[in-house]
């Protein structure tokens, strides 16, 4: 059933990249213009985390309540994890991210130039305004520390790669039923986009997009719902459980389908892109927005109930998600809450929840128009 | 505006309450000190004044819906515009507080716990959120809001508050972005973009209030922000002196009016008031503490629940808490407000706080403190609850201690939710704290 072609891994992809003279951005979650990292020559390589790091580096600087994406970050940073990179970006997601980019600047001080940016947190003009104005700003500070310049020309040709790489993203989770992958061989390959260059990322997409297609894959269709889908052996546990993931809205993932842009101006472009992305809590988008977001996607895609699978001491999710779990109720969408610890392995007690809620899944109608099930 | 509203709004607010508030501020002025006098100070004579004048105005809340626009605010908000515009300003993290300083905050909290709110969520929020579910307040009733006003220069956690409230109430919800400064300048694109969202808010919230904005008012309301702030500023710069005539227990509880009163007449006079009453205290050599051996600095949120212990505790052994990083962010802005360029200055005012700064910055601030109010130490509250206020104090102790030679305590609780507050560790850590400023 699987054609999943092969993979670069992160460690292969970076060597090749500095093997060509490139210099290396370590990306923090969640949203920021790959384009422009791409157009001064850096490749963008997320540090979601990672999971299973010794978290005793962070733990001297951050509290223990703090969530486990920042501290692991942290820690690896500090422990060398990223050694190999040239420069640090922060996106400004939340609190907490916010705290680690500050802490890079003031006290921690890595070798690298560290670049936190501010994500507006509404979709007004004046947010869009600001913005393209941040992503100006961020220009200038690349500029002044790789000593490029690209021109205009050379940033709509970088829009253009990730817009066209996106596209295939996008495309890739519309047919991710019909595709010949197992979740979590889907899951390696979109999470490729994280640290691929967009034209080999483009590349792979296509291949597998190109196979032909197969039957839809039988299970208990689910969406999951959270910040990143770890340890990714829950995708191989959700199967042999009897569970299938057809659709997300994970913050690696699904909430980073983002539309082209429209501006002739790069840098408004790259502004558009963003803010016009799936909604996400960290961009302020309103929780009855979310909920037709959710319930849009399970019917489209047949769902029969949503995983919340979240990192601890996530505010953005924690806060919805009484709101979002009541209006999936009400709309047929039965769903389950899981909170982890990015160093925590799978636990037996996590398993056993989501087997509980396949199986009570079946037990219910399915949702109103569903487009089918398994 | 409803007429049986404005009748019950004017009967309550303006005749029968203040006349039974006036009794119980005369019942308060008679009362004996409830905190230990044999280590602090007697309370201060405008106590029963504060009570009354917080009350008075919870009590205009209660009885505002239908008299009344109300907003329910962030406490970075810029307030004037609504001031100006003749809302009801409501504070929920300041209802919040009051729950939490009269020991009711679990337990409300725990209703919004009861309906999903992770109790790893900010107790304020939880707290809020389990007042609007349950109807739970000691201020007897909170008024819907007509629109809700978010501000993200304390945190992010307030848009996801307010987001939860927007759809409870079906309020619309008015967000004032501004964007975190990382250095020790805001980007003046950063700037603009949260000017061009106070005027873009305006026509939003005259649409609500039903009248035009009033620049002049809005000059006014802007003057009386700006006094208050630096009255309150000077009573904070009084506790210079030795011995100190406040301690942050003192400034807590007489921060309210700044917080939720800015823009107001009665605040000025009430602050005016108080440095009086300070001064008098210098003259008259009265310190907070009777005994005032050691001057230490507090860093973050109150333990709203445990006041009185902490004041007692470190009272009894000599030690004055007298300058704090969070009182001062309610004055250290008032040079900024600019009455004749207000829209200018209310931009850079309210992107300047100290939470929406960087945590060098908030060093910066405390090794101030340290020389400017002769510190020998600081207690760090690491509170669970507040994430921005937090973040850095490990390598901030670390670098007050190392670099300025003064004692620092990292202090684990949560400003309202006392589940998380270990009161024998806390006693504990506090004592090897004493023991080390010597």
């Amino acid at each position: 059933m699987e054609l999943l072609p092969t993979i670069p891994s992160r460690t292969e992809t970076l060597r090749a990249w500095k093997a060509q003279g490139g210099g290396v951005a370590a990306v923090l979650p969640i949203h920021y213009p790959r384009a422009l990292l791409r157009a001064f020559g850096l490749l963008p390589v997320e540090v979601w985390g990672p999971p299973r790091v010794d978290p005793a580096p962070g733990a001297a600087h951050l509290q223990p309540y703090v969530c486990s994406i920042v501290g692991n970050a942290l820690s690896f940073l500090l422990s060398g994890g990223l050694d190999g990179t040239d420069v640090i970006v922060v996106p400004h997601a939340c609190d907490s991210l916010q705290g680690l980019g500050s802490l890079l600047l003031d006290f921690v001080r890595p070798r690298q130039p560290v670049f936190p940016f501010y994500l507006p947190r509404g979709r007004r003009e004046s947010d869009l305004q600001f913005l393209t104005e941040e992503f100006r700003a961020l220009y200038g500070k690349l500029a002044a520390a790789t000593g490029r310049a690209p021109s205009e020309a050379e940033l709509m040709e970088s829009i253009r790669r990730e817009e066209e790489a996106d596209g295939l993203l996008t495309e890739l989770h519309r047919r991710r039923r019909a595709l010949p992958l197992t979740d979590i061989a889907f899951y390696r390959l979109v999470r490729a986009r994280e640290y691929l260059p967009a034209e080999a990322f483009s590349a792979l997409a296509r291949a597998v997009l190109d196979a032909p297609p197969t039957d839809p894959r039988a299970g208990v269709p689910i969406l999951l719902s959270g910040i990143v889908p770890e340890p990714m052996a829950l995708l191989d546990a959700v199967a042999e459980m009897g569970g299938v993931v057809v659709a997300d809205d994970l913050a690696c993932c699904g909430r980073r389908l983002y539309p082209s842009g429209a501006s002739p101006d790069p840098f408004r472009r790259m502004a558009e892109r963003i803010l016009n992305g799936p909604p996400d809590p960290t961009r302020g988008s309103p929780i009855a927005e979310r909920l037709r977001h959710l319930v849009g996607m399970a019917r489209e895609t047949g769902a029969r109930g949503v995983v919340f699978y979240d990192v601890k001491f996530c505010e953005p999710e924690l806060f919805d998600l009484p709101l979002l779990r009541r209006g999936l109720q009400e709309a047929g969408l039965p769903s389950v809450h899981i909170e982890v610890d990015l160093n925590d392995p799978l636990s037996g007690q996590t398993l056993t929840r989501i087997e509980a809620f396949l199986e009570m899944v079946l037990t219910l109608p399915p949702p109103p128009s569903a487009a089918g099930e398994g | 505006m409803n007429p049986i509203a404005a009748l019950r709004y004017g009967w309550n607010v303006n005749v029968l309450g203040p006349a039974v508030l006036r009794l119980q501020r005369w019942q308060a002025q008679r009362r004996p000190a409830r905190w230990d006098t044999r280590y602090l100070a007697p309370p201060l004579r405008i106590a029963p004044r504060t009570k009354e004048l917080v009350a008075r105005h919870w009590l205009a809340g209660r009885y505002a819906s239908g008299y009344r626009k109300v907003a329910w605010v962030t406490s970075g908000a810029p307030v004037e515009l609504l001031k100006a515009l003749d809302f009801y300003v409501l504070y929920p993290e300041n209802h919040a507080a009051i729950c939490g300083t009269a020991r009711l905050a679990v337990d409300i909290a725990s209703e919004a716990e009861g309906a999903g709110y992770s109790r790893d969520l900010c107790s304020y929020a939880r707290t809020d959120i389990g007042a609007v579910l349950s109807g739970k307040t000691p201020v007897g009733r909170l008024p819907k809001p007509d629109v809700l006003f978010a501000c993200t220069n304390i945190c992010q956690t307030v848009l996801f508050w307010y987001r939860v409230l927007a759809e409870y109430f079906g309020a619309p919800l008015v967000l004032i972005d501004t964007p975190f400064v990382y250095t020790e300048e805001a980007a003046e694109h950063a700037v603009r973009y949260v000017r061009r969202q106070l005027e873009e808010a305006v026509p939003v919230l005259e649409r609500i209030a039903g009248k035009r904005l009033d620049e002049r008012k809005l000059r006014r309301v802007g003057l009386l922000s700006k006094r208050a702030s630096e009255l309150w500023l000077e009573i904070l710069q009084r506790c210079r002196h030795r011995p100190a005539p406040l301690s942050v227990f003192d400034q807590f509880i007489q921060m309210a009016p700044i917080v939720e009163m800015r823009g107001d007449p009665e605040t000025v006079d009430f602050y005016a008031a108080l440095l009086k009453e300070v001064d008098e205290r210098i003259a008259a050599g009265i310190g907070a503490v009777k005994n005032e051996r050691k001057r230490v600095l507090w860093d973050n949120l109150p333990i709203w629940y445990r006041l009185r212990y902490l004041a007692e505790f470190l009272a009894e052994r000599g030690v004055a808490v007298v300058a704090s990083t969070y009182t001062n962010a309610w004055g250290e802005l008032a040079p900024l407000i600019d009455p004749d360029d207000l829209w200018e200055s209310m931009a850079r005012t309210y992107i300047y706080p100290i939470l929406n700064r960087g945590t060098g910055h908030k060093l910066r601030t405390m090794r101030q403190m340290v020389e400017e109010y002769g510190l020998d130490g600081a207690i760090l509250h690491s509170d669970r609850s507040c994430k921005p206020y937090s973040i850095g104090q490990m390598d901030q102790r670390d670098r007050l201690i190392r670099e300025l030679g003064v004692p620092a305590l990292l202090l684990e609780a949560d400003h309202n939710d006392f589940r998380v507050f270990a009161e024998e560790q806390a006693a504990t850590r506090l004592a090897a704290f004493v023991e080390m400023l010597g």
